[in-house]
């Protein structure tokens, strides 16, 4: 995904900051009307500590002259960095162009649907400073659609669930993050809904902290489209958490439990025509076997070539994550 | 590998570690012993696997007062693979020698191990011929698992899974170990095309801690064992593999048809009959067809691949 960003045209580059402590990361799409509150509030989380930030704005393909504010904004403010997508390349393409520009310690996170007072956002530092690794935001009390909720309701439910994790609002669009936990998932492709999982995954330390959203327009509902990638998205998270490097042992699982009902079908039916119990030609159960058995070996086939993958390319792949090392 | 190539030295010894906090003094202790008198430059790498319980401190008070002591902590449990491959990925020395953390391996037999490796083998694998553990639910399996082992990997050892070993920094280097790839450590370096010897080690009884050891991973064993067989034989040339699974299809559906051919002959098949074998002929047709064609996948994945060299048949010293 990282290659089909296109950015525009990067605005600033003077006086940027290196090795800040805070970098926040917004991403926009059309929000031209609610962009300078957003700024008001951030000016307020930040100014309340003494380190340095910047802020890094990812306009994911607006129309509606969110550039031109962010413009006028980057006069006001110290240290803007403003990041144009070319069109719209969604949440995770815009958290990742932001991400690579972003220097800071600390990363705070959130996009523009979400609609939460980012002044709230000092208590996910704090716990940080705390001992955290990431903290995730948890949407409550909620304001938008009782649809929209019951929805991220069973999205969250299907993530969490299968990771072991106990938390309330994994897509919540806001979070704060050490850089190295950012940096050390690796995540591609819709993917950041799903920071949380991997990050725990890791070893880190995940935690969660409310944040009461504001009231307003929402974004409309999404396409159907969008809910069965999201869905297929949920079963890739499982799959390459759970198996990224043994794909063999579970494609392989289900290829022999199809491979073994198949032969014992097909033996069941052998034993029948030979003891001449009646003809075995008009019975569905006979294609039933064949069928099974041979998406079985194909599974097992697609496992192997999972594993083949993985040991020619995967050199680079590493399956643990040092903590620390002491020589 | 770019920062190791600062500081050489002579033996490293690896050693994974996951909740073992009463064996870990002793532990040290009995390997510091043997390996500072051999007059070699080595050092002590302990890779603590995500422990629950004390073992990270009681090394970190270790490496404080011994230099040649490293740590290397986990954030969690990743298993005895990943904690190998981190603890020789780190390693500075010529030769590794792995083994296990629950003191049932002897490091007195570190200067054998050395001395058989002399002799020009690249890997020298123990031989625990005295086993001193249960023999329903340790040594038959182990058994079991070890023929299954020999048998489709070629390397004629005794016992494949004592993780007491030596090895060439070189030849274990080149090993990306993952998932329970461990076990298989010896076929893998054959793959590389290392010379492999074993040697009759010492073989204690586990005096504290539990075993890690789990009987229900045998169905894991039997999958990397097939891909292994896959790796061995054909992983030059997977179109091979594949392409044999597609050719008895093939086969298959030709047997069918022949069966419909002679019944329309002798006007014997009833409707059924040709209904259920034309099925089966295109079913094993069109599957026959995926085959060669997960075989030409295949093909290109091993092409695009970091291209192993597997013509040296010994590794240059």
């Amino acid at each position: 995904m990282e290659e089909s960003i296109v950015m525009d045209d990067v605005i600033i580059e003077k006086e940027v900051t290196t090795n800040v402590a805070i970098s926040v990361v917004v991403i926009l799409n059309n929000l031209k009307d609610s962009i300078e509150a957003i700024f008001e509030r951030l000016k307020l989380l930040v100014e309340q500590y003494p380190d340095t930030y910047e802020f890094i704005v990812v306009d994911d393909g607006s129309t509606d002259g969110t550039l031109d504010f962010l413009k006028k904004i980057k006069d006001t403010f110290e240290s803007v960095r403003v990041i144009k997508l070319r069109s719209v390349f969604g949440e995770a393409a815009g958290f990742d162009a932001g991400l690579s520009y972003a220097s800071g310690e600390k990363i705070v996170y959130f996009t523009g649907r979400v609609r939460i007072d980012p002044a709230g956002l000092s208590k996910f530092l704090k716990r940080l400073d705390e001992g955290a690794d990431l903290v995730i935001g948890w949407r409550h009390p909620r304001k938008d659609s009782k649809l929209n909720q019951f929805i991220s309701r069973i999205f969250n439910y299907m993530i969490t669930k299968p990771a072991n994790l106990k938390l309330h609002d994994i897509n919540s669009g806001v979070l704060v993050a050490k850089r190295n936990v950012l940096q050390n998932i690796p995540f591609y492709g819709d993917m950041n809904n799903f920071i949380p999982v991997l990050a725990a995954r890791q070893g880190y330390r995940v935690v969660e902290e409310q944040i009461p959203q504001l009231s307003g327009s929402f974004r409309k509902s999404r396409y159907v489209s969008e809910y069965i990638q999201r869905f297929l998205d949920i079963i890739s998270v499982i799959f390459l958490t759970k198996y990224s490097k043994k794909p063999i042992h579970f494609l392989g699982f289900v290829g022999a439990i199809f491979t073994i009902a198949g032969l014992l079908i097909e033996f069941y039916l052998f034993v029948y025509r030979i003891l001449q119990l009646g003809p075995i030609a008009g019975r569905p159960m006979l294609l039933l076997g064949a069928l099974l058995l041979v998406i079985g070996i194909q599974m097992i086939s697609i496992g192997l070539i999972g594993e083949m993958i993985i040991f020619t390319h995967a050199k680079e792949v590493k399956e643990y994550n040092i903590e620390t090392i002491i020589e | 590998m770019k920062k190791e190539s600062i500081k050489k030295m002579d033996i490293s010894v690896v050693v994974p570690l996951y909740n073992e906090e009463e064996n870990v003094d002793i532990l040290y202790r009995s390997i510091h012993d043997v390996v500072s008198q051999l007059d070699k430059t080595y050092e002590i790498i302990f890779v603590d696997d995500g422990s629950k319980d004390s073992t990270f401190a009681l090394l970190r008070a270790i490496s404080q007062k011994d230099p040649h002591v490293k740590v290397i902590k986990f954030r969690n449990n990743c298993g005895q693979s990943a904690a190998m491959d981190a603890g020789f990925e780190y390693s500075h020395g010529e030769i590794i020698i792995s083994m296990d953390g629950d003191l049932q391996n002897d490091p007195r037999d570190i200067p054998n191990l050395l001395h058989k490796l002399d002799e020009g083998y690249d890997v020298v694998s123990g031989w625990r011929k005295n086993r001193q553990d249960g023999l329903i639910l340790r040594k038959i399996p182990s058994k079991i698992a070890n023929r299954m082992i020999c048998s489709v990997t070629k390397v004629r050892l005794h016992d494949t899974g004592c993780a007491l070993k030596a090895y060439r920094a070189k030849v274990v280097k080149r090993i990306n170990l993952y998932g329970e790839m461990h076990r298989f450590l010896p076929a893998l370096a054959r793959i590389e095309g290392a010379e492999i010897a074993e040697l009759v080690v010492n073989h204690h009884p586990r005096r504290f801690g539990k075993s890690k050891y789990n009987i229900t991973r045998t169905f894991r064993v039997i999958m990397d064992l097939l891909s292994l067989n896959l790796f061995i034989k054909y992983l030059k040339k997977p179109l091979g593999f594949f392409g044999l699974i597609g050719l008895i299809f093939f086969l298959l559906s030709l047997i069918t048809l022949g069966i419909w051919v002679v019944g329309a002959y002798n006007y014997s098949n009833t409707i059924a009959e040709s209904n259920v074998l034309f099925t089966l002929t295109f079913l094993f047709l069109v599957s026959g067809l995926e085959f060669f064609f997960i075989g030409l996948l295949a093909d290109l994945i091993y092409v695009t691949g970091n291209k192993k060299k597997m013509y040296l048949s010994k590794f240059i010293q």
